[in-house]
């Protein structure tokens, strides 16, 4: 498989300003306290996986990062800024993945991703068809997604990543109803991410294989 | 942009169910009432005014329900783009959904019972003032209840209330028409809404999304 030829907004390597800062982060539902005092540190090329039992506060984690919910305490901050200042210019650089795929099911895989083209702004142009068929959705013009199976629909989200070119990758449970061959594509799109410098925060409670860069982890809930 | 938004609301059948039923409903009236010309042409404009509110009641859930049913409401949230902009796109696609053919609907029907031409104007502007009001209005309750289990029932009692004024209005002006008296105290009323809704239902639409999705 060969790498996209992808650039970024700031493709510069690390420097103190670009990373991802994350300290004193807590989390707080329904007077259950989740998580709290976690701090992390990501540079250009980090990956980053949250483990944690079902109910450990994973996804809040991860919708916390995205700046989906606020978090109890705690900041976080990137290019030296927090998110919160620097809202949709954040967004334009981080690309979040949940549970639900952000698809719509009475539009074919193209037109999906044209409307995530266009949402995300970004001025880039891999051609869309190269992206599907990374994903291995090729020849699937003219069907809708209410005729694909959860894997496929999964797949299309997925595509959300190659399409907005983004720096931050935000995934959560990005493996749910993948097959061995879907799990490994998503694994070496992860990989090429962190070899072009993006950064990528996941979680999963599947093994992952990832090979050709460490993987950091962060342990949720009881140890 | 607007355009991939629009896209995403043709491609729902139950669009033209709000529709098809606010032309049943303006139908069902004259076998209700008889074919008295007189009657007819007093009770019809308050019809045609409720049952639309009614329509539009049916159709609000659609502008978030599926988006937030598949998740891309999420999506729009962390796009690049600020939010209200976008909350403004889904609304003007509600609009051109179900306002838009609302009127023409309602022109039509009117014309059929054979109502008078000066009334059938007003009526005409009251709804083209009115509905994108409806939309507007609609748009922050529907934000506030999407996700609820009994979300559309409380969305109408939520909703209807603040329908109120419009509907005042809107048949003042038409009763005044009729009556032979000047309107435009009541149109201006009426645009006078749909600005401040303008204005402020967006911003408080995007609001209400991100704390029900926080």
């Amino acid at each position: 498989m060969k790498p996209l030829n992808t650039t970024y907004n700031n493709a510069g390597k690390a420097t103190g300003e670009s990373g991802f800062e994350v300290s004193g982060l807590e989390c707080i539902r329904q007077d259950i306290i989740l998580f709290q005092d976690i701090s992390f540190k990501l540079q250009s090329g980090d990956l980053l996986q949250v483990d944690g039992v079902n109910g450990s506060g994973k996804s809040s984690l991860i919708r916390i990062l995205a700046g989906l919910m606020q978090p109890s305490a705690g900041e976080i901050s990137w290019r030296g800024r927090n998110i919160s200042e620097c809202r949709y210019q954040y967004q334009k650089e981080m690309s979040y993945i949940g549970h639900l795929n952000g698809v719509k099911n009475t539009l074919t895989a193209d037109e999906n991703l044209e409307i995530m083209k266009a949402l995300s702004g970004s001025p880039q142009s891999i051609p869309l068809s190269e992206v599907l068929a990374k994903l291995e959705l090729g020849g699937m013009d003219g069907i809708t997604l209410n005729r694909l199976s959860a894997g496929q629909k999964r797949r299309v989200g997925l595509a959300r990543l190659l399409v907005t070119n983004s720096k931050i990758w935000l995934l959560d449970e990005p493996f749910t109803s993948l097959d061995s061959s879907g799990k490994s594509v998503i694994e070496q799109l992860i990989v090429e991410h962190s070899l072009q410098g993006g950064i990528t925060v996941f979680s999963t409670h599947q093994p992952v294989e990832i090979e050709g860069c460490s993987i950091r982890h962060i342990h949720l809930g009881k140890k | 942009m607007w355009r991939d938004i629009i896209l995403a609301f043709r491609h729902r059948a139950e669009l033209f169910n709000p529709l098809i039923f606010f032309t049943m409903v303006i139908v069902l009236f004259p076998f209700a009432f008889g074919s008295d010309i007189g009657l007819l042409n007093r009770v019809m404009p308050g019809t045609i005014w409720i049952t639309a509110l009614l329509a539009t009641n049916l159709s609000l859930e659609g502008i978030f329900r599926s988006d937030f049913d598949d998740g891309s409401i999420e999506q729009i949230i962390l796009s690049g783009y600020p939010l209200t902009l976008l909350v403004i796109a889904k609304i003007t696609a509600h609009w051109c959904l179900t306002g838009l053919p609302l009127i023409i609907i309602a022109m039509f029907t009117a014309f059929l019972l054979s109502f008078p031409e000066h009334v059938l104007q007003t009526l005409f502007f009251t709804l083209l003032l009115g509905t994108p009001v409806l939309s507007l209005i609609g748009a922050v309750a529907v934000a506030l209840t999407i996700g609820l289990r009994s979300g559309g029932m409380l969305l109408s009692l939520i909703i209807l209330p603040l329908y109120m004024p419009i509907l005042i209005f809107a048949m003042l002006a038409v009763e005044n028409k009729m009556a032979g008296m000047s309107v435009d105290a009541e149109l201006y009323f009426l645009s006078g809404m749909l600005v401040l809704a303008m204005t402020l239902a967006p911003l408080a639409t995007a609001s209400s999304l991100r704390i029900r999705m926080s």
